[in-house]
C-alpha cells in the first residue's frame, strides 16, 4: 500500500525538479545541436539557453520562467494500492501544485478562461491534469511531472482531420507546414521536440501527439519500422527548411521527432502536432510497492 | 562577451532608435515596466492604465515574471521575455497612446505593431535563448507594481531598474521592417525544398469536404 503522503512528496520533487533541471538526454541533443549550428545567431540562442539550465541547476532561477500547465503521466500496475484509493491521486496532484506554487517553482499561471481569474495556486478546473494508465502486474507507481510551457503548447498546436484519400502525403504536408508555423520568429522555442498523433479520435490523436512530444526519449524511434521511416525522412528534410534555434537561420529547427498512431476509423485519417519546447521539461518519480521513491530526467529508466 | 555588446540607455531618443538596425544586438539600462495580455486589454478597452510617468519609463518588457516575496521584499526567481505576438490586436493603439519607442519580447510582431512604431520610431528587440535566470540577474531593483491585487503576480505591472539587461536583438526597427520577415524571404523557397525531400507534389491540396465548394 502506497501512503497519501508518499504521492504528494513524490510528485512535488518531481515537478519541482523538472522546473529546475534539464533531462540528460534533452541536455546532450542541446549539445549536438550547438556543434552543428554555424550561424553565430543560431549558436548564441543555444549557448544562452545551456547557460540559464545552468544557473537553475545552480538553484539560481529556473529552466524557463514560463512553468505552464502542471501535467502529471502517471502509470500503475495492476497490483497497485494506494492508501485511500485512487482517487486520492487527483487530491494529492493539486496538494502538490499548491505546494510547488506556493514555494515560486511554479509560476500561477492557470486562470479561468473566461473571467481570467487568477487563483493564484495553479488549481482549477480540470488542472493539474492527471493522465492515468495501467501497465503490467507490478505494485509501484510511475510519475513523470511535465509543465508545459506556453509558447510550445500555445503555438506548436495543430489538428487537422484528413481523409484516406490524404493518404501519406497529406500528413507529411501537414507536419511540415506544422513544423514552419510554429518555428516562424521561434514561437515554440526551437529546435523543438515534435510530437505528431495519427489515427484515433480527435481526442485520442491529440493526447498521444502530447505524450508522443513529452514522453519519448530523444533520438528513439517508433518501434513499426514504416513510422520510423516516416519519422526519419521527416527530420532530413525539416533540416533544409532553413530554420534553426529560436526560429533564427540554422539547421536544427527540430531535434527529434515523434509520431504515434492509434486504429482510427475507416472513413478518417486525423492527424496531430504536439511540440515541447528545446528545454523538454519533464522528470520522473518512481515509487515501489513499499514506498521508496526514485527519481531520474532519464524516461528510459 | 558583454564588453563587446552595444548598451543602450532607457529611455530611448528617436535619434538612437532610428539609428538601430535589424539584427543589431543590444542590451539596455534603465527603467522598464511589465505587462502582457491584461495589460493591453485593459488598456484599450477600459482605459485602466498604471500611474506610471511613460517618458521616463518608456521601455515596455512583455513578460510574466515569477516573482517571490521574502522579509517584505519582492525577490525575482525567473524572468522569460513572452510571446509579443499574442497582443498585436491591441498593441498599435498602445505604442500610440504612451509613445513607446522599446518594446521587449520573443517572437516577433505583426503590420499593426510595425506601423505603430513606425510612427513613433520605435524598435522592438527580441530575446536571445532561454535566458530568465540571466536576465533577473540584471535586475538591479523592483522598483513597483502595479494591479498585483487585481490581475495576480503573472499579469501585474512591474518596474525594474535593469542594468546591461540582455542581450536581444533588434528585429523591428523604427522604419517598418523586420528581421523575421526578411528572413521568411529566405526559408519559402527551402519550404518547397523540403516539400520535394519528402515527395509531397507541388500544387497538392487536402481533400476538401465544405460542399459549398462544388
Amino acid at each position: 500500500m502506497i501512503k497519501f503522503s508518499t504521492i504528494r512528496s513524490a510528485m512535488y520533487e518531481a515537478m519541482c525538479k523538472a522546473v529546475t533541471l534539464i533531462p540528460p538526454d534533452v541536455e546532450l541533443f542541446l549539445q549536438k545541436a550547438l556543434k552543428e549550428e554555424t550561424e553565430p545567431l543560431a549558436r548564441k540562442h543555444l549557448e544562452l539557453t545551456l547557460e540559464n539550465a545552468r544557473l537553475a541547476a545552480k538553484g539560481e532561477g529556473l529552466v524557463c520562467g514560463d512553468t505552464g500547465f502542471p501535467l502529471y503521466f502517471i502509470k500503475a500496475g495492476n497490483n497497485t494500492k494506494i492508501e485511500g484509493g485512487f482517487g486520492t491521486l487527483w487530491k494529492a496532484a493539486r496538494k502538490a501544485t499548491m505546494q510547488a506554487t506556493a514555494k515560486s517553482f511554479l509560476r500561477p499561471t492557470m486562470v479561468d478562461p473566461l473571467t481570467r481569474d487568477n487563483p493564484g495556486n495553479n488549481l482549477g478546473q480540470e488542472m493539474p491534469k492527471i493522465s492515468l494508465k495501467f501497465e503490467g502486474q507490478g505494485n509501484g507507481l510511475e510519475i513523470i511531472a511535465v509543465p508545459k510551457g506556453g509558447g510550445s503548447e500555445i503555438f506548436g498546436t495543430f489538428y487537422k482531420m484528413m481523409y484516406p484519400a490524404d493518404g501519406e502525403t497529406g500528413i507529411l504536408k501537414f507536419i511540415v507546414e506544422s513544423v514552419y508555423k510554429g518555428c516562424y520568429a521561434g514561437k515554440v522555442c526551437p529546435p523543438a521536440i515534435v510530437g505528431v498523433g495519427i489515427g484515433g479520435t480527435a481526442d485520442i490523436c491529440m493526447q498521444i501527439a502530447k505524450e508522443a512530444a513529452v514522453l519519448t526519449p530523444l533520438g528513439t524511434h517508433n518501434p513499426d519500422p514504416r513510422v520510423e521511416k516516416m519519422e526519419k525522412k521527416l527530420l532530413h528534410a525539416l533540416r533544409h527548411l532553413g530554420l534553426g534555434p529560436m526560429g533564427s537561420k540554422g539547421l536544427n529547427a527540430v531535434m527529434s521527432l515523434h509520431i504515434r498512431t492509434a486504429a482510427t476509423h475507416t472513413a478518417a485519417l486525423p492527424v496531430a502536432v504536439n511540440a515541447q519546447c528545446s528545454i523538454g521539461r519533464r522528470w520522473k518519480a518512481s515509487i515501489t510497492g513499499q514506498g521508496n521513491i526514485s527519481f531520474t530526467g532519464d524516461i528510459n529508466a | 562577451m558583454h564588453k563587446k555588446i552595444l548598451d543602450l540607455q532607457l529611455p530611448l531618443s528617436e535619434k538612437q532608435t532610428i539609428n538601430l538596425k535589424l539584427g543589431t544586438i543590444v542590451t539596455v539600462s534603465g527603467l522598464v515596466f511589465t505587462g502582457r495580455s491584461q495589460f493591453h486589454i485593459r488598456a484599450i478597452e477600459d482605459n485602466i492604465i498604471p500611474p506610471i510617468d511613460f517618458e521616463k519609463i518608456n521601455c515596455f518588457f512583455h513578460v510574466g515574471p515569477v516573482m517571490e516575496q521574502k522579509d517584505n521584499k519582492w525577490k525575482i526567481v525567473s524572468i522569460e521575455p513572452t510571446s509579443s505576438i499574442r497582443f498585436e490586436r491591441y498593441s498599435g493603439d498602445v505604442i500610440r497612446k504612451l509613445k513607446l519607442r522599446t518594446l521587449i519580447g520573443k517572437t516577433t510582431m505583426g503590420s499593426n505593431t510595425s506601423a505603430a512604431l513606425s510612427e513613433v520610431h520605435g524598435v522592438h528587440l527580441t530575446k536571445i535563448g532561454i535566458c530568465g535566470n540571466q536576465l533577473s540577474r540584471q535586475v538591479r531593483n523592483v522598483r513597483n507594481v502595479f494591479f498585483l491585487n487585481e490581475l495576480g503576480k503573472t499579469e501585474a505591472t512591474w518596474v525594474f531598474e535593469v542594468k546591461r539587461f540582455g542581450p536581444f536583438f533588434v528585429d523591428m526597427d523604427a522604419h517598418g521592417n523586420n528581421y523575421f520577415k526578411d528572413l521568411d524571404a529566405e526559408i519559402q523557397p527551402q519550404l518547397s525544398k523540403a516539400n520535394k525531400i519528402l515527395g509531397i507534389p507541388e500544387g497538392f491540396s487536402f481533400t476538401n469536404v465544405d460542399v459549398r465548394d462544388f
